[in-house]
């Protein structure tokens, strides 16, 4: 048997950034979390209109977040108008740049529709802001149709950014852990996982832990289907059905770094199953765990999948940075999402209780 | 009082400049039509010396840390306990089916009819989607200019009637560069002549590379199960690239 010592290698580091990774998240996470808004402001469920009304405060924080986290990771932030200038149909992220504007504006028309009742009432209750509350709620009508047909034009947009999103990943066959059927389904499992924490930390941030029920019901049924998704993929490397999963497998298992990192996600994760299914009314602890298990899937299958060699034999060593490009970009994406949950609950009852 | 110009003369002027396109047009594309740019490597003429390497960043002044050509070397010790040298010299393959191509969202990165696959600066957006289409690595964000980098055959070289700096500077005469539809060129003759001994990078990949290798071990041709000998490494991390 012949033995390979690669002597001289040239490792490239990743190029799509942890500004990525916070696309990727924060766009599963509002579209999971728009879904989650439609029984109770759409089909007006009783049980699920707090709930909902929680789900739509998380779908606008993350998806006005998301769009920003998107725009850093291009090099020429500045050139975005050529994505509408000079669209090459063939590529999934020319589709993806209009799938996102789709999905954003009906989003921010069901947002407004559902509101203008809310808003109503605050101008009538009087006070500084009287006179813009009254401009934007525009009559206060609660208009069901109206909510429906932009609930349909939104549900549209993140059905496709849902596709998109996994499409464009699944079709790089260059990058063995990206190039599975599997990636756009478990991109849309923990879309969920990640939609359901973040209503969930909005509502442990407004303190309704009646809520909770509902909520870690769904994020067991994510993760499991999660789970449910891996297995099928650990099978089809293990067993050698899927030699691109195979060549993945046998090169994350063997990374120092990113083994340790898949058996935390793993742990992780079958914790928070354990913990939504044991303690349904938690929300704070399954909430927080959650988003993490959500983000780290991506980061892993984003920075770890960069990671592995294409040619010869040299793993690139990531480490995140300071600067914008690493630590500094995930706490100001992050900080964004903050200043938007201060601007929207400062503004807007979102509870029943402080707007009765 | 100018007189009017006499209307025999001003159509005889203008016809002029359609004429002589007429007459060059059909000329040029012929030419583009028939020349396919290509490269030869023939590994047992390269000795590692990185000349190409450095030559490339010179050419094309690319960033500290990233290179647009690269010789990576190994050590290969047989069953029989001899270990010898190997290279695999690599640059961008400017393929017959480039993914790079397919995956661009602006459209920014093209093929060339006379094969080279380019990227226009003007209209790239620094997405890096053709990176990681990319299956040999050949690509990567210029973080001077902030747009996707490649090899261009040195096309601004080539444009000019010059070889491309790799091929210029090679001290083995490893690098061979050529029209690969003219059956007289050096490297058609040698393509020839190799017979089944041409290979080229991850066949399977299925991008039909116009960069050929003679000499090539198989087993190097792709993703190397082996050993990486991590602390000589060259990185960018170390380098402050």
């Amino acid at each position: 048997m012949t033995t390979t010592v690669e002597v001289l290698g040239f490792a490239r580091g990743p190029d799509w950034l942890p500004w990525a990774v916070q696309y990727f998240f924060l766009i599963g996470v509002s579209c999971a979390a728009f879904f989650l808004s439609l029984p109770g402001l759409v089909w007006r469920l009783p049980r699920w209109r707090m709930p909902s009304r929680l789900a739509l405060l998380a779908a606008l924080i993350s998806g006005l977040t998301a769009p920003v986290a998107l725009m850093a990771d291009l090099h020429q932030p500045g050139r975005f108008i050529n994505f509408y200038l000079h669209p090459n149909f063939g590529s999934w992220m020319a589709w993806g740049s209009f799938f996102i504007p789709l999905y954003v504006g009906s989003l921010l028309l069901y947002a407004w529709l559902c509101l203008r009742p809310t808003l109503e009432r605050l101008a009538r209750q009087g006070g500084r802001l009287e006179a813009a509350y009254r401009l934007v709620a525009y009559g206060g009508h609660d208009s069901p149709r109206a909510i429906g047909l932009a609930a349909l034009s939104a549900s549209l947009g993140a059905c496709l950014l849902l596709l998109y999103t996994g499409m464009e990943t699944m079709v790089v066959s260059a990058r063995v852990l990206w190039n599975s059927p599997l990636v756009p389904l478990v991109f849309l499992s923990t879309a969920f996982v990640g939609g359901i924490g973040m209503t969930l930390l909005v509502a442990a941030l407004s303190g309704r832990r009646d809520v909770a029920p509902a909520l870690n019901r769904g994020l067991a049924l994510a993760l499991a289907a999660t789970f449910v998704l891996l297995a099928a993929w650990f099978g089809g490397a293990l067993s050698g059905h899927s030699p691109v999963a195979a060549q993945a497998w046998s090169a994350l298992a063997s990374s120092r770094p990113w083994g340790p990192t898949g058996l935390w996600f793993l742990g992780t994760a079958v914790f928070t199953l354990w913990l939504a299914v044991r303690f349904p009314r938690s929300l704070w602890p399954t909430a927080l765990l959650a988003l993490h298990g959500a983000w780290l899937l991506r980061w892993i299958v984003f920075i770890g999948g960069q990671g592995i060699p294409r040619m010869g034999n040299t793993w690139f060593d990531y480490s995140i940075g300071i600067g914008p490009d690493g630590l500094l970009g995930i706490a100001g994406s992050l900080g964004l999402a903050l200043f938007l949950y201060i601007v929207l609950t400062g503004l807007i009852p979102w509870d029943e209780r402080a707007e009765a | 009082m100018t007189c009017p110009p006499d209307p025999s003369r001003r159509a005889f002027l203008s016809a002029i400049p359609a004429l002589t396109a007429g007459i060059a047009t059909p000329a040029q594309a012929a030419d583009a039509q028939a020349t396919q740019w290509g490269m030869l490597i023939d590994t047992r003429r390269c000795i590692a010396c990185q000349a190409c390497t450095m030559a490339c960043a010179m050419e094309n002044a690319t960033p500290e840390g990233a290179f647009r050509t690269v010789v990576a070397t190994y050590a290969v010790t047989t069953t029989e306990g001899s270990t010898g040298l190997s290279v695999v010299p690599r640059l961008c393959n400017h393929c017959e089916k480039p993914p790079c191509v397919e995956v661009c969202p602006v459209g920014a990165t093209f093929k060339q009819d006379n094969g080279a696959v380019l990227v226009d600066g003007d209209r790239c957006v620094g997405c890096a989607y053709c990176v990681q289409a990319c299956p040999y690595d050949a690509r990567f964000v210029n973080h001077d200019t902030g747009k996707a980098d490649k090899c261009t055959f040195c096309s601004h070289r080539v444009e000019a009637g010059l070889l491309p700096a790799c091929v210029e500077t090679c001290v083995g005469g490893a690098r061979i560069f050529g029209d690969l539809n003219n059956p007289d060129s050096e490297i058609a003759k040698r393509i020839k002549s190799a017979g089944d001994g041409v290979r080229v990078l991850k066949p399977e990949a299925n991008t039909r590379p116009n960069v050929f290798y003679i000499g090539l071990d198989p087993a190097l041709a792709g993703r190397v199960d082996g050993i990486s000998a991590a602390d000589m490494m060259w990185r960018p991390d170390h380098h402050g690239g």
